[in-house]
């Protein structure tokens, strides 16, 4: 750590540099007597670097809430979202999936998560204007192998789905070669892609979207019911490490969960799920619920023969995609069917 | 000047090597000067010459202490304390049940926290104060600045935006039900850009940041001496991995919460914390309970706990020194954070003395 950057009484940067002191959290760390004792120096001086450094590290950090409501520059501002293709969905969320922070998506099997994971790393490439971030995506499987047979049947009807967009901007976007898949089928695994692979391909400006498709999965087997703080240990180190690449680089990360039963009332009542009269709650619990910005769940719905407005669709076939919880959102739902062009909502 | 050795601002190392030498007040370290003192234990004369200074800085501040008033300490009477606790103002919540169970609202001087799983309101709930903290005094509010550390990123702007004109909408009614002069004075600058330009927020992505910008507050609040709320969303995310060592968890956090009482206290501000709910697991069910530790529950004058009941909203009052253990129901709208039922309708006005928070509810306004 190079001392001579802050501010400092030289008197300071020798003391540091005696007492071996080599970054910022190592001062913070410390206590302040224990500062004093290292570095010989008085206690108003502690205090001094302490001020110090604290101003260097939060130089220009401030923003008032009227800055941020009035930044449309699409690089930096709260209002860029990343569109999901169609815009009931969109009008569900307010504009899309927010750029920064994790959006889980949770339902039972075969009610559609994959298929909304696939079409929004179809939708990150587009150009700003149409929703998109003009960036690639970076599929992490850990369990079933990717359905490469279905991307491609959807980079094909591209067209048909998204037509407020003029054929030739979609005709030069290369849809395959952006999209980077990774599998991960263990904790360590898993551990070495978030911190080196993601960190490379965010870096280098390839990616703007993250799927990880379900990390629920990867703890299913490891973990006996005694294990449980080792395992809630593992959750919080990859829920923060995911949360500082989405910060750092402006990058939703989209998880896909898995769903259980609930076993009583208040365990259905503690994930705010009552509201959609299944009983069943997203897998691995609070700790991970403490690492989202945004929760989304989807069900099949079993209606034999529904309301008039709905009898054009296939019986069965109707979802829906429900906000569990958002900061910006209310709790809310819509319908939507999977067609081959995609996923698309029914007003 | 007959002050201890012991007792002086100086290096440690330097303390003990006095204490050694023998000297024993202020006064015997001045009559011997910078010379004599270098030579008597062995440091440079730039070193005794700069411990010298500091000496006599001390002593000089503490005559003019003494001479003066008491200074560092106050003394006052319970009875001014009262007085003083009765004249605070509160910071309103827009939720009658809940400012009637915390005695007023959101007090001022005082830690609160909230504490609830995730997706219950903690943060509806803040954002909603950095907005009503803002209110003028003639419609019950304490016109103040808020600031808001943000360390989850979760504050999105469009929905203080939406709280916001919420507010205002509700002052205009006020003001149009009651028809003073002062009311229409104070809306003037009541304004949705008003309000926005006068919440400052700082984000801080690890707890290192969160640490510093601690230390800068003191400094910041006097700048800006309007500010009358800190709000800190969340505290317990940043200190909840990476930590092997919890006792270093422990101390850190001990250190921010004496800082953020005298934060509050120095400047009159109420300063508001979220936390997390993590999993006790208990001999034959787990519950929930507030997250980062027992000794964490000491730092905070207020608790609330926020939780489920089927689909109702609840707020548990867990924690207070002044007001009794109590549980009510809240709603979160559209505008913000609510009462569950709209309270009695109020007959016309004339008469009856209105609280000039509260203006009277129609039928069309139920939710």
């Amino acid at each position: 750590m190079d001392w001579d950057q802050f501010d400092l009484n030289p008197k300071t940067i020798a003391a540091l540099k005696k007492a071996d002191i080599k970054s910022v959290k190592e001062i913070f760390n410390l206590s302040g007597a224990d500062l004093q004792r290292l570095m010989k120096l008085s206690s108003a001086d502690i205090q001094c670097l302490l001020k110090t450094v604290s101003h260097t590290l939060r130089r220009n950090s401030m923003l008032t809430a009227l800055q941020l409501y009035q930044d449309r520059d699409h690089l930096t501002s709260q209002h860029q979202k990343l569109s999901l293709g169609c815009s009931v969905l969109d009008n569900l969320l307010k504009g899309g999936i927010p750029l920064v922070g994790i959006t889980e998506l949770s339902g039972e099997s075969s009610a559609g998560k994959t298929q909304i994971s696939l079409q929004l790393c179809l939708c990150v490439q587009y150009p700003y204007k149409y929703g998109g971030l003009e960036s690639g995506a970076v599929y992490i499987c850990t369990e079933d192998v990717f359905p490469s047979k279905r991307l491609q049947q959807l980079i094909d009807q591209q067209q048909k789905l998204r037509a407020d967009v003029p054929a030739e901007v979609i005709q030069k976007i290369r849809f395959g070669n952006s999209i980077f898949i990774e599998q991960a089928a263990d904790l360590d695994t898993f551990q070495q892609c978030i911190t080196r692979r993601l960190s490379l391909l965010l870096a280098r400006g390839m990616v703007r979207l993250v799927v990880i498709d379900s990390l629920a999965a990867l703890f299913r087997c490891e973990f006996g019911p005694s294990e449980s703080a080792l395992k809630a240990r593992y959750l919080q180190t990859f829920g923060a490490q995911l949360h500082s690449l989405s910060t750092r680089f402006r990058t939703p990360i989209m998880c896909i969960n898995q769903v259980m039963d609930a076993v009583s009332e208040s365990e259905a009542a503690q994930c705010s799920c009552r509201a959609l009269g299944n009983r069943v709650t997203p897998a691995l619990g609070i700790t991970w619920s403490n690492q989202l910005l945004m929760r989304l769940m989807v069900s099949r719905v079993s209606l034999p023969g529904h309301s008039s407005g709905v009898a054009s669709h296939r019986a069965g076939s109707m979802r829906t995609l429900s906000v569990v919880f958002a900061p910006h959102l209310p709790p809310s739902f819509c319908y939507y069917t999977v067609q081959l062009e995609g996923v698309k909502g029914i007003k | 000047m007959q002050r201890e050795v012991g007792t002086l601002p100086l290096a440690p190392a330097l303390r003990a090597r006095l204490a050694a030498a023998g000297f024993q007040t202020a006064q015997e370290l001045l009559d011997t000067g910078p010379c004599g003192l270098s030579k008597e234990i062995g440091i440079s004369r730039e070193e005794a010459l700069e411990a010298l200074q500091v000496v006599r800085q001390e002593c000089h501040g503490d005559a003019a202490r003494t001479a003066g008033e008491s200074g560092a300490t106050r003394r006052c009477t319970a009875l001014e304390l009262l007085e003083e606790e009765q004249t605070q103002g509160f910071i309103i919540t827009f939720c009658s049940a809940l400012d009637n169970i915390l005695g007023g609202g959101v007090q001022l001087t005082k830690i609160t926290e909230i504490c609830g799983a995730p997706g219950v309101g903690k943060t509806q709930l803040c954002m909603q104060l950095a907005v009503d903290v803002q209110i003028p005094e003639c419609f019950g509010g304490v016109a103040g600045e808020a600031v808001f550390i943000d360390t989850e990123g979760s504050f999105m702007v469009d929905r203080v935006v939406d709280i916001a004109a919420a507010c205002v909408q509700h002052c205009h009614l006020i003001a149009e039900a009651q028809q003073e002069q002062d009311h229409w004075e104070a809306l003037e600058t009541f304004s949705l850009e008003n309000i926005l330009s006068h919440i400052y927020y700082f984000r801080c992505r690890d707890y290192i940041e969160l640490l510093a910008q601690v230390y800068l507050l003191p400094e910041f609040l006097s700048e800006h001496s309007k500010v009358r709320l800190v709000v800190i969303d969340g505290i317990a995310f940043p200190f909840r991995h990476d930590f092997e060592d919890l006792s270093l968890r422990t101390r850190l956090l001990n250190g921010l919460a004496q800082q953020l009482i005298i934060v509050a206290n120095d400047h009159k501000a109420a300063v508001v914390l979220t936390n997390q709910m993590t999993t006790r697991i208990g001999q034959s069910q787990s519950m929930l309970i507030p997250a980062l530790g027992e000794s964490w529950g000491h730092a905070a004058t207020v608790r609330l706990i926020f939780h489920w009941d089927n689909s109702q909203r609840l707020a548990t009052l867990y924690k207070s020194p002044s007001q009794k253990e109590s549980t009510i129901a809240y709603h979160i709208t559209s505008h913000g954070f609510r009462d569950v039922q709209p309270p009695a309708v109020t007959h016309s006005a004339e008469g009856t003395e209105l609280n000039p928070r509260k203006r009277p509810r129609t039928e069309e306004e139920e939710k």
